[in-house]
């Protein structure tokens, strides 16, 4: 019954069918993955699982004139722990860690809440919240106003996510307690290991205070039903003596 | 003697393992090497950030009483080792394990507490009480 006109547009129609197919496939393919829902600090150990434990950070190497500081500091630090009465820091005057540290703090897990324009990650411990702007360029340094966390902005290479952050304000503490300079910038590697373990490989550049950038990277696993909790820090009982030590007030009967 | 010291590297261990968790600073104004166990009534908990507290009272053989702060980790912290905001209220006879302030002043930081119902908790993941 079919003429040849009838069979010529039925192999139209299958081949743009399989077009189509392919084009949803391969569109599949590129969708970024979702890495919205909690994730908890992954620390390597005893019951950890090595293929996911994250590689060792590189190392840190400040210039001259910072390194002597730097050093001469943790060495006060060491010192005044041995004695039991560590140093002051600005946690425990409840101000936040800002960015990098905010990242790693303790157990306390982080929330991504992913969408196309803006990536938004919330961590426990002091409730900070980072903002990453997709897709868009990145802000001059001069023009950003320095403060705790930067003026982040991300993209999708593959299946991981690229993230820049600048406009760290130098009291922000880095890593290890690194100094840094307004010239700072982090580079951010995010992507999925496996479905419910995340890395995060962090590159701090920094032409006045670094010799050369330094990469470490940070493992979170999934925490399903996790539920957030608040953190204000409304009784905070550390404070600084004369001497800059921590100590604890006490409450009279 | 040699297992004595074996517990002993074990506990310090253990201790220097269980700090990063409750880092809000660091813990050493408190001397976490040793454990004091005391028993008394809860005269306040709080359950608040950077740090949950617990007031207690108390009695010595002549049943003068003492008042102790008791520093434990962050609600938080003491959640995702399986605590709840109502394990411990005021009233309560409690018996707690602590590691006492250098200083000598009435004031410690948890290491185990036995609550009203007979349970045993920790200070966090990692202590005792365990992981979720």
């Amino acid at each position: 019954m079919a003429g040849p006109k009838a069979r010529a547009l039925q192999r139209k129609r299958a081949a743009l069918l399989v077009l189509v197919v392919l084009l949803a496939s391969h569109a599949q393919a590129q969708a970024p993955p979702d890495l919205s829902g909690v994730w908890a600090p992954y620390r390597a150990g005893r019951g950890a699982d090595p293929t996911l434990t994250p590689p060792p950070p590189t190392p840190i190497v400040l210039k001259p004139q910072y390194a002597t500081p730097y050093d001469t500091r943790r060495a006060a630090e060491d010192e005044a722990i041995k004695r039991g009465e560590p140093l002051g820091t600005a946690a425990v005057q409840c101000v936040p860690y800002g960015f990098p540290r905010m990242m790693a703090v303790a157990l306390y897990p982080a929330e991504i809440i992913q969408r196309p324009a803006q990536i938004t990650i919330v961590t426990e411990a002091f409730s900070e919240v980072r903002r990453v702007y997709m897709n868009q360029p990145q802000l001059p340094i001069d023009e950003v106003p320095p403060g705790y966390y930067g003026h982040s902005v991300g993209k999708w290479d593959g299946d991981t996510l690229v993230v820049d952050t600048v406009g760290i304000k130098e009291s922000v503490l880095g890593y290890q307690n690194t100094p840094h300079s307004s010239q700072m910038r982090i580079t951010e590697r995010i992507r999925l290991v496996t479905p419910d373990m995340l890395h995060d490989q962090i590159t701090v550049e920094d032409p006045v205070v670094l010799e050369k950038p330094f990469t470490y990277t940070l493992a979170y696993r999934r925490m399903p039903n996790y539920k957030m909790v608040e953190f204000v820090c409304e009784n905070n009982r550390e404070y600084l003596d004369e001497k800059g030590a921590v100590k604890m007030k006490l409450r009279e009967r | 003697m040699k297992t004595r010291l074996y517990v002993s590297v074990l506990l310090c261990a253990a201790v220097v393992a269980a700090q990063p968790v409750l880092a809000h600073h660091s813990f050493a104004m408190f001397d976490t090497a040793k454990r004091v166990t005391m028993s008394g009534t809860v005269t306040s908990f709080e359950w608040t950030n950077p740090h949950a507290y617990i007031e207690l009272d108390v009695p010595d053989e002549k049943g003068t009483i003492k008042h102790w702060s008791i520093e434990l980790g962050s609600p938080s912290i003491l959640m995702q080792a399986g605590w709840k905001f109502t394990d411990v209220k005021v009233g309560d006879k409690i018996t707690v394990v602590l590691s006492p302030l250098r200083s000598g002043e009435a004031g410690g930081l948890l290491a185990q507490v036995t609550v009203r119902d007979g349970r045993v908790l920790g200070n966090g993941p990692g202590r005792v009480g365990g992981q979720p």
